[in-house]
């Protein structure tokens, strides 16, 4: 250490500071204990400031590699604030779709602009606020980020100006020759924008032709009413009703008719239908339901007496009971028809007659309060023998109601298109649909395709006809575009966006208008048009206002007709059209229930929603009865004595299956109650171009599918293929009795046994009686006003409840067996609420998917060719004594002061305990970071309101906690004071859960069991009422409501 | 007053072979840390490590992707992970149950194998500690399920098993480990004396606690370890009926069982023993132990593992019967499931392995039959792994709702958790074979001739009945 004299201080307090400063500031550092200045030499590599430099870095660095995990947002204002728009608070949009050809009312949930959930319309005639699991979905396509958001012109990038450019030419070439060469494709649609589009389009095109193809046709329904009534007709069925006397519909035969899920106007059917079979007294009536089909369907799920049939043979038998109906009186069956079915009773096998002949007794026991429905499959006489039927009954105009087609243009069909096509077409413009992938084999459309020269194709993705189209365009959601719809009964309903286009496409209609060269085009302009061209100018801008409001279209409503049925043309029909005979295999075609005719083959919900028939996720398979798979040699009698213990048979084997149209290998599973010598082939899936969750999946059937064997075809051949595939199933056909004892889950009864005993389902599943050791919470008691549970109490003395306070809140679920058809939407409305992850099909082979709600579906009964099915919707039971709660270490799951059973999802670290412990096997663990593949687009569409789950975190049903919560907070602010006492607003019946706003049939029923006022209350009491696995102990508080079938005394 | 009889009389032998002194005893145990280890060590250590890498990259991918890298599901929400867990538990009994129960029944035999099992109960509880570490879905909260006060006020639940099995573990391995620690402070102490080098003269020294074997030493260490006998006892019997608790006191056909506890605990002393058979023959073998761990020890050991085998056997019996007997349909169902359902081959495993293998032992000629016993007692650490994937998997793959039903397979990332666990015991087991006395020299040295005061006197007995001195006292083999 030197010191020089430059370093010494020039004012000094000492003389040895002046002498030698560092040793001063040394003494005088160890004088008073205080750091003057630095302990260390100056030349050391650390001295004090170093040191302070290297710790400050270091704890910056790890506070700001803490940071990383952290994603950044930017929180912006908005510049222009939304209408209406409050942070937080979500609007209601009502809207309109169309669903398979019809009108639907929707009502959209929209956070902050951004649309997340949809509903129905309570104000819709057709749906009465009800939606079922495609439409459900239908939110999840919004934000598919593999949707097209860009024109293209072969191969290259294009653009709409590009495009409208071209059009604008070509449009003038073509009007020079009348439009001759100019051909549009497109599905049925019942809207009167599209009607108005199509006479603008015929008069400015008159040698032009507008084409109509929808894979899953109504052909059949619009020829057989045309035959019967000499003009289309929508046959529109009202079920329903409940009264004194009973539903309106008491007996009702479906002859290869998926009613409740498949047909047209299903939702309707699906209410009428479970209005009656809500039964809540003894005295109550209930309809009963006779299905006659090859596959067993929804529809067949829930039928009383159920025949399985092969295709072509279903006429017969429609003819058979035709005859016996004749014959009984009070049935006025025109004689043309009588003398054209004479001798098919006798015809019909020896085993089937008394069933035949039990139900005509029943049907004419009830004219005018019975139906007769053919389904889409079934050739067109077949539907006009059932609207003969009906007539004869005296049904016509009490329970089917024949509104004019609404789509009422001649139908042009697929085969003529092609004819031209193969000749060389101009050009041919597909407005949406997927004729490449969807077009009978035979008609070989994709090679007609290219003869085309200019061919033009909107569609939501680039698909299969878009590679094939010299022109691509991306078409619009239908909460991105304007719209407007007709519902079966004629009702009109306006849909409005609620987004700007995401991907920039347009609206299939738009598309229309521009083609047909209507100026206003635009969405707006045009259905704002067509509003004013149908109602006119009075008040004009107030009715749209309201139109716009309610969804639906304030309109006279179209009444339905009564149509005088053509007996002799329908006697002509029968007899030219001779019933087929019986022998040899024959293929059935189904709409897949997951992606219908493989337009939601894109939609991974949809994907992993279990079949409600098959349970199969992720594909589709071959289905067949056990005795055909016996007859294939792919079943041993040693694999039917493993079924009786297993419940379950192997499955999965590849069979080569040719019909006029080509052969397909498809793997295939057995399914108890399926006609003999019928294989069923489910549509809608083996897409080559479905973006990355529907290409590949499941085998297209398509390949064997003929132009003239739409529904079904004969003269099949079945044979077995090589290998066997791995068939993902959510659940096996394990039924509740065999070797695992008699269990008392999904608990039936006849309506006699029911009359006889209200409650034999509490017999069946007593509740154990005996008093618990401790004390039961008591929900009468006012609730607390604090947080209710012990919690961190900041005040020195708890606040006590309000003296005369009402009672709390007691969540609760009715669960009603008797009218739940199974049809799923309850799974899909449920994911779309609280945002539940898809696994895909490898995790569900795992048994890991995550659905809160599951159908369970079992077997009743030994015999496998003639099973009853009991359907039984299971979410979290919400249980007063729940195994789960006590288990989990850290208390991550604990009951609410309103008895639910809640998940506090940041306490939880996975121990899976609670999973073990629940009997009934609800909770959803996410093993694997399910959300973190979601590509940030699709993220838009999760519920803000709902905690997204990481990976490790146990989840199940809360009974929608965020819709409760949401619901007091609204009766909050309506909670008055009146002359200084505290008016509360309690909760009322404007609170549901996500599935039971979503369930067609209102089998959910949703409230409080403390408001004796109640629905759910009043449900929660009758006496058919039992809870699941009771025994246990559980208390839980979803309560089931045994399910009482209605079978014919006489046939039983 | 048995024990006191002359040998003679009794017709026994002493538990060392004749002609042992004092020192070879100590030479015998001591060298093996002294001298080089010997190639197989070298060869089992290599393997053992490796396989404990592979450990510790599944933890790692496991950590990373999440527990879906194994093949639990729903309903199989526990499976391999929570078997893995049991096992080692099981296994991690015997040391406990040697050390305090047999010391607490003067059962001096035990003196050759307790620092061996206690060195694998610990090691064991370790295997078994990191199996509900790894198997929760968000391992980095595990602390919740500690009772720590924090910002939140809150507690975790006490009403839950899986948090007394937090206590119940974590107490059984911190009682385990002092108990083997004290025990080994005296030969730490010889090995200090001995040491030749600096490293190890500091090391045991340390390790030691300046051990200088003075009277008052040797008094306190009497007690220490009387004291910890006694507290370790009551664990023996806790432990494993905690760990049953997570069965038993869940709603599950096929767990709801109020057998579980006894049942459990005898299971767990049965794989313990075969665990320390298995271990000891090849220690005994490799390093040639053959004057401190006798033929009769073995034998002893077979007659426990025949007993408690038995009593499994008894169980498994016992519950088929409740299930009937019961008249539950659930239960039924779970029992025959698991003799006739998809996981039969596990159930018949677990009865061929746990129930018929130890009856072989009723013949002395096989309980004496060295080669035999080794393989047997692996078979029954096969089968008591059988036994807890069957509760575990069976039961929890048929419960009651069809509609729920599933089954489970293993991924590879299983049996890589599995075997890296074995991997992990085996590496520490070895390096305690290194450098640790593996058979208490101190202990051995009191159940000697030599150690007997008394040695070729007879018929007196009016002795002290002072405990230390009792156990100071010349010893033999008892049942």
């Amino acid at each position: 250490m030197s010191t020089t004299t430059d370093d010494r201080p020039k004012i000094w307090r000492s003389l040895a500071e002046k002498v030698d400063p560092r040793r001063a500031e040394r003494l005088a550092s160890e004088e008073t204990g205080i750091q003057v200045g630095s302990l260390l030499p100056d030349n050391t590599l650390v001295n004090r400031r170093t040191f302070l430099a290297i710790t400050g870095a270091t704890t910056a660095t790890v506070g700001l590699s803490g940071c990383i995990r952290r994603p950044e947002e930017n929180i912006l204002p908005y510049t222009v604030q939304p209408e209406y728009a409050q942070p937080g608070i979500p609007l209601h949009f009502a809207s309109s779709t169309s669903h398979r050809g019809e009108g639907v009312g929707l009502l959209v949930e929209s956070h902050e602009g951004r649309p997340t959930k949809i509903e129905g319309n309570p104000s819709h005639p057709m749906n009465a606020g009800r939606t079922d699991a495609h439409l459900q979905a239908r939110i999840l396509d919004l934000y598919d980020n593999e949707r097209s958001g860009r024109v293209r012109h072969g191969e290259e990038d294009s653009s709409w100006a590009e495009f409208d450019a071209w059009w604008r030419e070509k449009a003038a070439e073509l009007e020079g020759t009348r439009g001759a060469g100019l051909r549009i494709l497109m599905p049925p649609t019942a809207s009167p924008s599209v009607d108005r589009a199509r006479q603008a389009f015929a008069a400015r095109f008159p040698a032009a032709t507008v084409h109509t193809w929808s894979p899953v046709t109504e052909d059949s329904s619009r020829v057989g009413t045309g035959l019967a009534f000499s003009q289309s007709h929508v046959p529109v069925y009202d079920l329903g009703g409940t009264s004194a006397a009973g539903p309106r519909a008491k007996v009702i035969v479906a002859f290869d008719c998926d009613l409740l899920a498949g047909e047209r106007g299903f939702l309707n059917n699906a209410r009428g239908f479970a209005d009656g079979r809500r039964v809540h007294s003894t005295d109550a009536q209930m309809n009963r339901l006779y299905v006659l089909e090859s596959t067993l369907s929804v529809t067949g799920m829930n039928a009383d007496h159920r025949l399985r049939l092969a295709p072509s043979q279903v006429d017969r038998y429609m003819r058979g009971l035709a005859e016996k109906l004749s014959a009984q009186s009070g049935v006025q069956m025109p004689p043309a028809v009588a003398r054209a079915v004479e001798g098919s009773f006798d015809a019909l096998p020896e085993a089937h007659r008394l069933w035949i002949e039990k139900t005509a007794e029943d049907l004419a026991a009830n004219t005018g309060r019975s139906v007769v429905c053919a389904g889409w499959r079934q050739p067109f006489h077949v539907h006009a023998l059932a609207h003969a039927i009906n007539v004869a009954l005296g049904n016509a105009g009490t329970t089917v109601h024949y509104y004019p087609e609404p789509d009422a243009a001649e139908r042009h069909g697929l085969g003529d298109l092609v004819e031209a096509m193969q000749g060389g077409l101009d050009t041919l413009i597909i407005l949406g649909g997927n004729p490449v992938y969807d077009a009978p084999a035979d008609l070989s459309f994709a090679e007609a395709l290219a003869n085309v020269q200019n061919s033009v194709h909107l569609s939501s993705h680039v698909d299969e006809t878009s590679t094939g189209c010299s022109w691509h365009l991306p078409m619009a959601h239908e909460l991105e575009a304007w719209g407007d719809h007709f519902g079966l009964d004629g009702s009109y309903s306006l849909q409005q966006p609620l987004i700007a286009p995401l991907r920039g496409g347009r609206a299939s209609h738009e598309l229309f208008a521009l083609v047909a060269g209507i100026r206003a085009w635009r969405g707006y302009n045009l259905v704002r048009n067509t509003f004013r061209e149908r109602l006119g100018m009075a008040g004009f801008e107030r009715s749209w206002r309201r139109a716009l409001h309610s969804g639906v279209v304030d309109a006279p409503p179209s009444r339905p007709r009564a149509p005088a049925l053509q007996d002799s043309e329908v006697a002509a029909a029968l007899s030219a059209h001779a019933p087929a005979a019986a022998g040899g295999w024959e293929a059935v075609f189904i709409p897949s229930y997951q992606t219908w005719d493989g337009s939601e083959a894109h939609n991974p919900w949809l994907l992993e929603m279990p079949d409600p028939v098959t349970k199969v996720v992720w594909g589709n398979v071959a289905y067949l009865s056990p005795a055909s798979a016996t007859e294939l040699g792919l079943l041993t009698p040693h694999d039917f004595e493993r079924e009786e213990y297993e419940g379950s048979f192997p499955n999965g084997w590849v069979l080569d299956i040719t019909t006029s149209a080509g052969t397909v290998s498809i793997p295939a599973i057995v399914i108890p109650g399926h006609a003999d010598q019928v294989v069923t082939l489910p549509l809608g899936f083996g897409r080559e171009l479905a973006g990355r969750h529907g290409s590949g999946v499941g085998t297209n059937v398509y390949t064997v599918r003929a132009s003239d064997a739409l529904g079904f075809a004969t003269g099949v051949e079945v044979r077995r293929g090589v290998g066997q595939e791995i068939v993902v199933q959510t659940q096996d056909h394990h039924s509740m009795t065999t070797i695992t004892g008699d269990r008392p889950l999904a608990i039936d009864a006849t309506l006699e046994q029911y009359r006889e005993t209200p409650d034999f389902a509490q017999w069946r599943e007593p509740t154990p009686t005996l008093s618990p050791l401790w004390t039961e919470v008591d929900y009468s008691q006012p609730r607390p006003s604090a947080q209710g549970g012990r919690t961190y109490q900041p005040y020195p003395t708890p606040r006590e409840p309000r003296e005369g306070a009402p009672p709390r809140y007691k969540w609760g679920m009715v669960l009603d067996l008797s009218s739940c058809t199974g049809c799923s939407a309850c799974i899909i409305a449920c994911q779309a609420e609280n945002n539940i992850a898809i696994v895909g099909k490898m995790e569900v082979a795992r048994g890991r998917e995550m659905h809160w709600m599951r159908l369970d579906r079992y077997f009743v009964g030994d015999d496998l060719n003639d099973p009853q099915v009991a359907l039984q919707p299971v979410g979290c039971q919400q249980c007063e004594e729940a195994p789960c709660e006590n288990v989990c270490p850290v208390a991550a799951t604990a009951h609410s002061p309103e008895g639910l059973n809640d998940m506090a999802y940041n306490r939880c670290i996975g121990t899976r305990y609670c999973q073990n412990n629940c009997p009934y096997k609800v909770r959803r663990f996410n093993f694997l970071d399910w959300h973190g593949q979601i590509p940030s687009m699709a993220r838009m569409v999760f519920n803000p309101n709902v905690t997204v789950r990481m990976r490790g975190v146990m989840e199940k049903c809360s009974y929608c906690v965020q819709r409760i919560q949401a619901a007091r907070i609204a009766a909050r602010r309506l909670t008055t004071v009146v002359d200084g006492e505290i008016q509360e607003h309690r909760i009322g019946e404007e609170l549901v859960s996500a599935c039971a706003q979503a369930c067609p049939s209102g089998a959910i029923t949703f409230g409080d069991f403390n408001d004796l006022e109640s629905e759910a209350h009043r449900m929660a009491h009758l006496d058919q009422r039992y809870s699941l696995l009771a025994a246990v102990g559980t208390q839980p508080r979803t309560v089931y409501l045994g399910k009482i079938r209605n079978p014919n005394p006489e046939m039983v | 007053m048995g024990w006191r009889k002359p040998m003679e009389q009794l017709d026994e032998q002493y538990l060392v072979s004749e002609g042992t002194s004092l020192a070879d005893v100590t030479e015998i145990v001591s060298k093996v840390t002294e001298q080089k280890a010997p190639r197989l060590w070298w060869i089992l250590f290599g393997i053992s490590t490796a396989v404990t890498g592979i450990l510790g990259l599944t933890i790692a991918y496991l950590l990373w992707t999440g527990i879906g890298i194994w093949g639990n599901n729903s309903p199989v929400a526990w499976a391999w992970d929570i078997t893995n867990f049991v096992w080692w538990i099981g296994i991690g009994h015997a040391g406990t149950l040697i050390s305090a129960v047999l010391y607490l029944f003067r059962q001096y035999w035990r003196t050759a194998i307790n620092r061996f099992s206690e060195a694998m109960t610990i090691f064991a509880v370790i295997c078994a500690l990191m199996f509900p570490t790894i198997h929760a879905g968000r391992p980095w909260f595990l602390y919740f399920s500690l009772p720590i006060p924090n910002q939140m006020n809150m507690w975790p639940n006490f009403k839950s098993p899986l948090l007394w099995d937090v206590f119940a573990v974590s107490t059984y391995f911190t009682v385990s480990l002092l108990f083997w620690y004290v025990g080994l402070v005296p030969d730490f102490a010889t090995l200090r004396d001995r040491a030749t080098n600096k490293i190890r003269k500091w090391a045991y020294g340390f390790v030691a606690l300046g051990w200088r074997g003075s009277n008052r030493h040797w008094s306190n260490y009497e007690r220490a370890y009387l004291i910890l006998a006694a507290l370790s006892t009551p664990l023996v019997l806790s432990v494993h009926s905690v760990v049953s608790f997570d069965f038993a006191t869940s709603v599950e056909p096929g767990w709801h069982t109020t057998i579980f506890p006894p049942y459990f605990v005898a299971g767990a002393v049965f794989s313990g023993f075969a665990m320390v058979m298995t271990l000891l023959i090849i220690a005994r073998t490799v390093y040639g132990m053959h004057d401190l761990i006798r033929i009769r020890h073995l034998e002893l050991m077979n007659k426990i593992m025949l007993t408690t085998g038995s009593l499994v056997g008894y169980a498994y019996a016992m519950e088929f019967f409740i299930a009937w007997y019961s008249g539950n349909p659930y239960e039924r169902f779970v029992f025959i499931n698991r003799a006739m359902g998809d996981y039969w081959w596990a159930y018949w495993s677990m009865i061929t392995c746990n129930v018929i293998s130890p009856q072989f032992f009723w013949f002395k000629k096989l309980r004496t039959n060295i080669p035999f016993m080794f393989v047997i007692s692996i078979v029954i650490n096969v089968g008591m792994w059988f036994e807890r994937f069957v509760i575990i998997v069976t039961s929890l793959h048929h419960d009651y709702l069809p509609s729920a039903w599933g089954n489970f397979s293993p991924t590879v990332f299983d049996v890589l958790t599995y075997c890296g666990s074995l991997g992990l015991f085996f590496t520490a087991f070895l390096l305690f074979l290194r450098w640790f006395p593996m058979i208490a020299i101190a202990e051995v040295k009191m159940v000697m001739p030599q150690a007997d005061p008394h040695l070729g006197h007879h018929g007196h007995d009016d002795h002290d009945e002072d405990e230390d001195a009792m156990t100071a006292e010349p010893a033999m083999a008892e049942e």
